[in-house]
């Protein structure tokens, strides 16, 4: 779910950037108010351990492929929505940095939606919803899957909402919308089953862990009853049914879509490029000596050639200096 | 060779390559590169998808980077290809459903899809490209100081500090576990989930040990839950040289209608 900078407009990034930051000043602000002077380096190794532990594959049943987890609603369970989404936070931007992994303009799109998603909306409206203060086996893996699945399903219809916002891809909403939101379910029930085990196993063998955070967050872990779980999410699966039904019967299929765009555009801005470019075509119609080659190809063939000679130009230089430095 | 190792490659050479360099690109303050990475990030996106050559021209940003940095120029093209499949699936939709020609080559029309496709991976490489090339002229602990001197927060930052320290402690230890596991696995190279569980919660319980005696030997040795940077940064005129340049090639890149200009160019000759 990485998000590159390729597919974000500059407005789209500040904006995002914009609503990361703010949390994660309010994130930074909790951490340092909060009593446990031992959450910092916690923290640090803590991140070190989603790092690692996400090098580290398990085999999904049936498909022969694998996975991984990525970390927000156990960092979450383990340090708190606060501090786990400042862990996360700082694992996306050594991603970013050192492993090219999502665009360094992208990093705020990829703290919301993978950050703040995971740790706000995963753990800390469903995971502790449902867990609470009773680590049953049932309840942490309910938890953790109806935690995950439905972080990611929100970081997927947020990388939707920011594609689409940035004019990238040719896909409609509802399409890209259903192939995010359907992919994600299925990484989310994965990685939702992964961390389950996880913490399990914590629970097991070291609950303390689990039950880190500050006493007011305790407070709200109370054991509530299943039943209105069930009912929410079983609302949410209706709805959701319904409105992919919807998509699926009211809007045309790919090529359908893409021969209405090409007969019967009313896009007021496509008919102004084109006819710019009709209009480009006929002054070079007249003055061009090389009549094959339109504006856009020689635009293209022009400012590859200058950075195809800067490359050379720069590589002969290096070359020279190297060749310097060896004889000196 | 495992993700594991491969992981510990990248930040060894990231390591080796900031630490060991004292080229033009290197010795500029920190905070000045930053400042130039986001601007051309910005000039970059904001072209729009069909206009190919006016976003190609930008590639000499890290071109000439890579030669003041005394960086190969081929590795970082390398490193930036990783990132190539997440773009090319998304940027793969517009010629699938964008038909509209847009150039000729003979008599075969290459329609507006296939433009913004390789528009879409031109943008990728160049932005990928331009943030390794921060980093490897840099190194991550500058990079995090200079973000901190612009004003990340501070626990963020000591959070960035202790988690790159860690990462390869850590990956070492994940390393020697998935080993044993290989060499007594006859060839799996993956796990069920509940072995799975087993193998990466031991890797967690080592982990917390690990955090509670690091804890106790920072606390000894005076820490208060921030750490105090040494060596300030230094702000000098070739820094705000180095800005105003750049960004200005940037804007002028940015504004004027380059590929227009070489059309005249190929008109004339």
């Amino acid at each position: 779910m990485h998000m590159a900078d390729a597919l974000v407009s500059p407005a789209v990034a500040a904006g995002a950037a914009v609503v990361s930051v703010a949390a994660l000043i309010v994130a930074a602000n909790k951490v340092k108010k909060s009593d446990s002077t031992n959450i910092v380096p916690l923290m640090g190794v803590i991140g070190a351990f989603i790092f690692a532990a996400q090098m580290i594959n398990f085999s999904i049943p049936g498909t022969g492929s694998s996975g991984h987890i990525v970390g927000g609603v156990l960092a979450a369970a383990l340090l708190g929505p606060w501090a786990g989404l400042i862990t996360v936070a700082s694992v996306l931007v050594v991603q970013c940095l050192v492993f090219a992994d999502g665009g360094l303009m992208a990093i705020g799109c990829n703290i919301l939606n993978m950050g703040i998603c995971t740790t706000f909306i995963g753990y800390a409206l469903v995971y502790r919803w449902i867990a609470g203060r009773s680590l049953t086996p049932w309840r942490i893996f309910l938890g953790a899957i109806l935690g995950c699945i439905v972080g990611l399903e929100a970081g997927a219809v947020l990388v939707t909402a920011e594609t689409e916002m940035s004019g990238i891809t040719a896909l409609s909403w509802n399409q890209f919308f259903a192939l995010m939101t359907s992919i994600h379910f299925a990484i989310g029930a994965g990685e939702g089953i992964a961390t389950g085990f996880l913490l399990y196993f914590v629970a097991k063998t070291r609950p303390s862990l689990l039950l880190s955070e500050a006493p007011a967050q305790s407070q709200a872990r109370e054991t509530r009853s299943l039943r209105p779980v069930m009912i929410v999410f079983g609302a949410l699966a209706i709805i959701f049914g319904i409105t992919f039904t919807w998509i699926a019967s009211s809007h045309p299929d790919g090529l359908e879509w893409s021969i209405e765009r090409l007969t019967g555009s009313t896009d007021i801005i496509n008919d102004t490029a084109a006819a710019t470019r009709s209009a480009f075509a006929n002054v070079q119609n007249v003055t061009s000596v090389l009549p094959d080659y339109d504006s856009t190809w020689s635009g293209i063939i022009g400012c590859t050639m200058v950075v195809i000679l800067t490359w050379a130009i720069l590589t002969c230089m290096r070359h020279r200096r190297h060749a310097t430095q060896t004889v000196k | 060779m495992s993700s594991i190792d491969k992981a510990l490659l990248t930040l060894n050479d990231v390591e080796r390559i900031s630490s060991r360099s004292t080229s033009a690109m290197s010795v500029r303050d920190v905070r000045a590169k930053l400042i130039v990475t986001v601007a051309y990030l910005v000039a970059v996106l904001s072209f729009p998808l069909d206009n190919l050559g006016g976003i190609i021209i930008f590639a000499i940003y890290p071109l000439v980077g890579c030669t003041m940095a005394d960086i190969s120029y081929g590795r970082v093209l390398k490193l930036s290809l990783y990132t190539l499949p997440f773009i090319a699936f998304i940027g793969i939709f517009n010629p699938l459903f964008d038909h509209r020609p847009m150039l000729h080559v003979g008599t075969v029309a290459i329609s507006e899809g296939w433009i913004q496709f390789l528009s879409i991976i031109v943008r990728g490489l160049l932005s990928v490209q331009a943030t390794l090339l921060l980093i490897l002229s840099s190194g991550f602990i500058s990079v995090c100081r200079g973000l901190k001197g612009l004003g990340l927060p501070d626990i963020f930052a000591t959070q960035l500090f202790l988690l790159y320290r860690y990462i390869f402690v850590l990956l070492q230890e994940a390393r020697s576990m998935q080993m044993a596991r290989t060499a007594r696995g006859y060839g799996r190279t993956s796990y069920g989930m509940r072995f799975w569980a087993v193998f990466v919660g031991q890797l967690l319980l080592r982990t917390a040990d690990r955090a509670e005696r690091l804890h106790r030997a920072m606390l000894s040795r005076g820490f208060c839950g921030m750490f105090p940077l040494s060596h300030p940064l230094r702000w000098q005129w070739s820094d705000t040289l180095f800005v105003i340049v750049w960004t200005a090639l940037f804007v002028a890149g940015r504004l004027c209608d380059i590929p227009l200009l070489f059309t005249h160019i190929f008109n004339r000759i």
